[in-house]
């Protein structure tokens, strides 16, 4: 019975000479922490006018990223922001993660007729125009978060089904699943607890691309207005300030710097985990 | 050139009498999965839409001020809504075949007309986005992985980078910023100037003058996509055995790379570019919304706040039609690129 050994500390050490990955995982653990203690920082509702509206940054010493079109304040609703877009993301990566697993690992496990419907159903997925879809379903069932999670990860699932699927493929008919087959263990243990430790390196490096892709989809949804109208997200702050960008274009333009760099980071992470991951690729 | 056979980007011509007769197998087969993939769609959204709190028919009848209960029951008879659910469906996907998709009671036209207004507005978008993504992406990629290790193969990862992360919508606006409110060279949005030039030239450079901004809004994070897999893929191609062949056959550097690892080089850019296609459709869904562009965007967002099914059933559909299209269109580019590929 072979199981995923985890090399911890020269995994580390791979992730950590990529410096742009390094670099990425300090930003989000900033991003990270800035919306664990948003309240901290801003006890007050970051939806509440407190300045003068439209101020630019820099202009107020009290408001150092300014204030928008009602006079809130700019950088108390970045901070507050994070939560939901970060919240979000994990969520709706957590939903894709768990379908395509689910999807993927039995397509590649069973084979045949099964797996033949998997992809099928995967290709239809990727036919349909992703965000059309996220928008008709988040319309349909209501703007709530838990709405907007399900429908990023109903349109998010395929990448993850293929790859798991590509894993389990490879990995089914290797001796230590003949072993455990000839030892009478059933299906189901053995994909969760064989297979799928061992096909989970690559499936966590695409789960953190898909965060980023999430955290796209969420920023979509919601700077075209279907958003939770409870939950200022930086897309949202983002669409708020359009009808303002010929006087102040930085009400615009601050939330989309947030939303750019989190996801850069993001991404940065995944090729980080990549190459730590891919000792195929270590030398490259 | 005898030579030349050494690579597998060459051999075309050896088997090229049998080339238009795969192409045509692989358009029947791939025309056929079509219609199972189609069935889906509507099967799929079709179940959501009967998930939605409050039929279409509340609505309809709450703006028109209709309380009749005949009316109603008339209503209710011509759009078919007492039948049971399994029904409505098979007559729907019974009229789809006779490509009747429905009447849209908003706009008083059948459906197709609604959507044929503005389907080519949207594919306008998509097709010039692609283009630029595919031309700047494949260039950059080339250069990076030619300059590999340079400070030209760092701009263009960095650049690369960041259009990968920006989000479409946001790099739209800061577009318009610059370029339309800051130093006023191209329109904020919109297809044409109101009241402008009709006539033939005037009319093409007059859209090709309000397309810049969206394309590049839209164009810019694929062409990243592009950038990066283009770099990779040269740089793994140019390390096989045929590459090292025909340096030592003493070709050029040039010509080696443009010929052959080029070539080559480009398949996992078409396969991705077949894979994004219906993202590349809703996210010109989105850049319409910025730019006022008069694509089927507007009249989705109508149609879903409004509640008028058959339009959003519609959109969907030739969405998705539009998708597989294109999907065909890139197996047959990629048939023509690598010959070796059998079309399962």
């Amino acid at each position: 019975m072979r199981r995923f050994e985890f090399p911890r500390f020269e995994f580390v050490g791979r992730f950590a000479r990529n410096r742009g990955a390094l670099v990425g995982a300090i930003l989000i653990l900033g991003v990270a922490l800035m919306a664990l203690l948003a309240p901290l920082f801003f006890p007050v509702d970051p939806l509440r006018i407190v300045g003068q509206p439209e101020l630019w940054p820099g202009e107020d010493p009290d408001f150092p990223l300014g204030t928008d079109s009602l006079g809130r304040d700019m950088l108390s609703m970045i901070v507050h922001g994070a939560r939901a877009t970060l919240l979000i993301g994990l969520f709706a990566s957590a939903v894709a993660t768990v379908i395509g697993v689910g999807v993927g690992a039995t397509a590649g496990y069973f084979g045949g007729w099964i797996d033949e419907i998997a992809m099928r159903a995967a290709e239809l997925f990727q036919t349909i125009p992703n965000l059309i879809f996220v928008l008709t379903i988040v319309v349909i069932l209501g703007s709530t978060l838990g709405n907007i999670v399900i429908a990023i990860g109903i349109v998010s699932w395929t990448p993850i089904a293929r790859m798991t699927r590509a894993e389990f493929l490879a990995l089914r008919d290797r001796e230590f699943v003949q072993a455990c087959r000839s030892m009478g263990m059933g299906d189901f243990r053995i994909i969760m607890g064989e297979i799928l430790p061992n096909a989970l390196p690559p499936v966590i490096v695409l789960s953190s691309l898909v965060v980023a892709g999430a955290i796209l989809f969420e920023s979509a949804v919601s700077f075209l207005g279907l958003g939770d109208p409870n939950v200022a997200s930086w897309g949202r702050l983002v669409g708020d300030g359009r009808q303002l960008i010929r006087s102040s274009w930085y009400i615009c333009a601050i939330p989309g710097v947030a939303i750019m760099i989190t996801v850069l980071c993001l991404n940065l992470i995944g090729d980080g985990l990549n190459d730590a991951l891919n000792p195929k690729l270590r030398d490259r | 050139m005898a030579g030349e056979l050494a690579s597998p980007a060459a051999p075309r011509v050896a088997r090229g009498s049998s080339r238009g007769g795969a192409a045509l197998k692989l358009l029947r087969r791939r025309l056929i999965q079509a219609v199972p993939l189609l069935l889906g769609v509507v099967v799929i959204n079709f179940v959501l839409i009967q998930l939605a709190p409050g039929s279409f028919l509340e609505l309809m009848t709450a703006e028109n001020q209709v309380s009749d209960p005949a009316t109603i029951a008339l209503l209710r008879k011509t759009y078919g809504l007492d039948d049971p659910v399994w029904l409505q469906l098979v007559k729907y996907i019974w009229a789809l075949m006779r490509l009747d998709f429905g009447f849209s009671y908003r706009q008083n036209i059948p459906v197709i007309d609604a959507i044929s207004v503005h389907l080519p507005a949207t594919l306008l978008l998509m097709l010039s986005a692609i283009t630029l993504a595919l031309a700047v992406g494949v260039a950059a990629g080339v250069v990076a992985s030619v300059k590999v290790r340079t400070f030209w193969d760092s701009l263009v990862s960095i650049l690369a980078m960041f259009f990968f992360a920006a989000p479409s919508f946001w790099l739209g606006i800061m577009l318009i910023v610059l370029f339309s409110v800051k130093l006023g060279w191209l329109p904020v949005g919109g297809m044409m100037t109101i009241g402008g030039t009709s006539d033939g030239l005037g009319a093409v450079l007059d859209i090709l003058h309000h397309l810049l901004l969206p394309t590049l809004a839209l164009g810019l994070f694929y062409a990243a996509t592009y950038t990066r897999v283009m770099r990779s893929s040269m740089l793994e191609v140019a390390q096989l055995d045929f590459v090292r062949t025909a340096r030592a056959k003493g070709l050029s550097r040039n010509r080696v790379t443009i010929s052959h690892v080029l070539r080559n080089a480009l398949l996992p850019v078409v396969t991705i570019l077949g894979v994004q296609m219906g993202t590349v459709l809703a996210g010109s869904v989105v850049i319409e919304s910025v730019f006022s562009w008069p694509g089927v965007g507007s009249l989705l967002f109508d149609s879903v706040s409004s509640r008028n099914y058959p339009v959003v059933l519609g959109i969907m559909v030739l969405g998705s039609l539009v998708v597989i299209a294109a999907n065909i269109a890139v197996d047959l580019i990629y048939m023509w690129l690598d010959p070796r590929i059998e079309i399962r």
